[in-house]
């Protein structure tokens, strides 16, 4: 694995991003977006603000319109940046011909890893996520919480400097969200950046350092959770949020 | 090693895909076009007499091979490209460090290498049976590589703008296979009347069964130059076609 530079280049930035669907739907709109080295950052805002195309942008999976996206100073396009970005998607999207510790060693090896060093790796994940039982088991036949699991395995398995998590909690129950939470907040203090979409914003407050609420496409706001309560005058971030997006 | 260990992981990830299916990737096929050897060569070919001096159970040997790589090719790319969309699992892939045509190559080799198992296997099973000779062996690995890289391509292509399953098979079922039946497989286009001998030269996989006939018995209907000529024309823009899909991610990605 390439170390990232060791330039101050913020983790992420979105200079003017925009993206407009082939269906003329305007999905983000000359978007400046910077998240700091080893920050860990919320993106909340209702279905359709663009949270996803945010991520498909900086995962390369969209074809971004107009404006730029820099990783660790690096263009998301290049294979370097690839390199840093981890990605856990709102949908379960696993390979149904793979078994679990394949589909570790699979996306290692997409990811340039060594074979041995991958397979370590694998097993590290396993326990980590406490799959052992299921290590030779087709995703298809995965619980609803093991395939979560193995979503966010699979997101650090090359070991990423950022990790994006798109509703890393959507459908989970309340002991797998804790133990979620405390896997992603154990990232983060060895040093990983993360950027977080959730609906949940007691989630969004008790992970985020700084959030950003985005609607329509467009940042609206962008400060931690106490700043967002003191900017709009509300008592709970709920109360932020409902304010944000009415305005 | 930029990408490279991506391409060579990606390439083990579709072989072993064919592996897991075995029994519908390549015995199945196997066992199909074994079934057009005994029944049209070793039954219905004491009836017939040979085609150029050649016995008819030979002679419909190199056809039915091509036949079956040509239509594994072709299926194994469109299938494991659309499953990827519909699951959209290559979203792993296209976040991966990795060229686009990298993927590209990944997905063709995988492939070249179902294809490659069903025509080794069914070579076997003919040199048992009709004792299939391979005159011309540089041909025949020419017209095998171009026919199963512009069949492997248009899988791709299919894989990638398809909208459904019946997609897929659509053009297996309505385009590639009534081609192959028209393409000479069973017969010498020579025998058939006028216009539809020269109908057929317009066929572009009566151009690959002539190549590969001409590998496996070293005699065919056209020069092996045009016949192979026309398959690798036909195959370098449907792999550069598959491979701007990817470069451009039109339909891959939104």
């Amino acid at each position: 694995m390439k170390e990232a530079p060791a330039s101050p280049a913020p983790a992420l930035e979105l200079r003017g991003l925009t993206k407009r669907y082939d269906d003329g739907t305007l999905g983000i709109e000359k978007l400046d977006l910077s998240v700091p080295d080893g920050a860990f950052f919320g993106l909340l805002g209702p279905n359709g603000a663009g949270k996803t195309t945010v991520i498909s942008a900086v995962c390369n999976l969209i074809r971004v319109t107009e404006g730029e996206v820099l990783v660790f100073g690096e263009p998301t396009s290049s294979l370097r940046a690839r390199h840093w970005i981890g990605l856990a998607e709102q949908d379960i999207n696993l390979d149904r011909f793979l078994t679990v510790r394949e589909t570790l060693l699979y996306h290692g090896g997409y990811f340039g890893m060594e074979r041995a060093d991958a397979e370590r790796r694998v097993d590290e994940m396993v326990d980590l996520f406490e799959l052992h039982a299921k290590a030779d088991v087709v995703a298809p036949k995965l619980s609803g919480g093991q395939r979560r699991r193995l979503l966010l395995a699979r997101a650090l398995m090359h070991r990423p400097r950022l990790i994006i998590l798109d509703e890393p909690t959507a459908g989970v129950d309340f002991e797998l969200r804790q133990e979620l939470w405390a896997t992603i907040r154990k990232l983060h203090a060895d040093g990983t950046t993360i950027l977080l979409t959730t609906h949940y914003l007691e989630e969004a407050e008790a992970l985020c350092e700084e959030i950003a609420l985005i609607r329509g496409g467009r940042l609206i706001a962008r400060d931690s959770a106490d700043g967002l309560r003191a900017h709009y005058g509300a008592d709970t971030l709920e109360g932020v949020y409902v304010k944000a997006m009415a305005r | 090693m930029t990408g490279y260990r991506g391409l060579l992981w990606l390439t083990r990830r579709e072989t072993l895909r064919v592996a897991k299916l075995w029994t519908q990737t390549i015995l199945a096929p196997v066992v199909s076009s074994m079934l057009f050897i005994l029944v049209f060569g070793l039954s219905l070919g004491n009836r017939i007499e040979n085609i150029g001096g050649v016995d008819y159970d030979v002679f419909i040997v190199p056809g039915l091979i091509t036949m079956a790589m040509v239509q594994a090719a072709y299926a194994n790319n469109a299938s494991t490209i659309f499953q990827a969309r519909s699951d959209r699992y290559v979203n792993d892939i296209l976040s991966a460090p990795m060229h686009p045509w990298q993927v590209t190559l990944g997905f063709t080799l995988g492939g070249l290498f179902r294809a490659f198992a069903i025509g080794v296997a069914l070579f076997v099973l003919a040199v048992v049976l009709v004792g299939v000779p391979v005159k011309e062996p540089a041909a025949l690995a020419a017209a095998v590589a171009f026919g199963l890289v512009l069949f492997a391509s248009l899988g791709t292509v299919v894989g990638i703008f398809a909208d459904s399953w019946d997609h897929t098979t659509f053009i297996n079922n309505i385009v590639i296979l009534p081609l192959a039946f028209v393409g000479g497989v069973f017969y010498s286009v020579d025998l058939l009347p006028s216009p539809w001998e020269e109908v057929s030269h317009f066929n572009p996989v009566f151009h690959l069964v002539q190549a590969v006939r001409y590998g496996f018995l070293g005699e065919s209907d056209v020069s092996i130059w045009l016949a192979l000529g026309v398959t690798a024309a036909l195959a370098v823009p449907a792999y550069l076609w598959a491979q701007w899909l990817f470069t451009s991610g039109r339909r891959l990605k939104a």
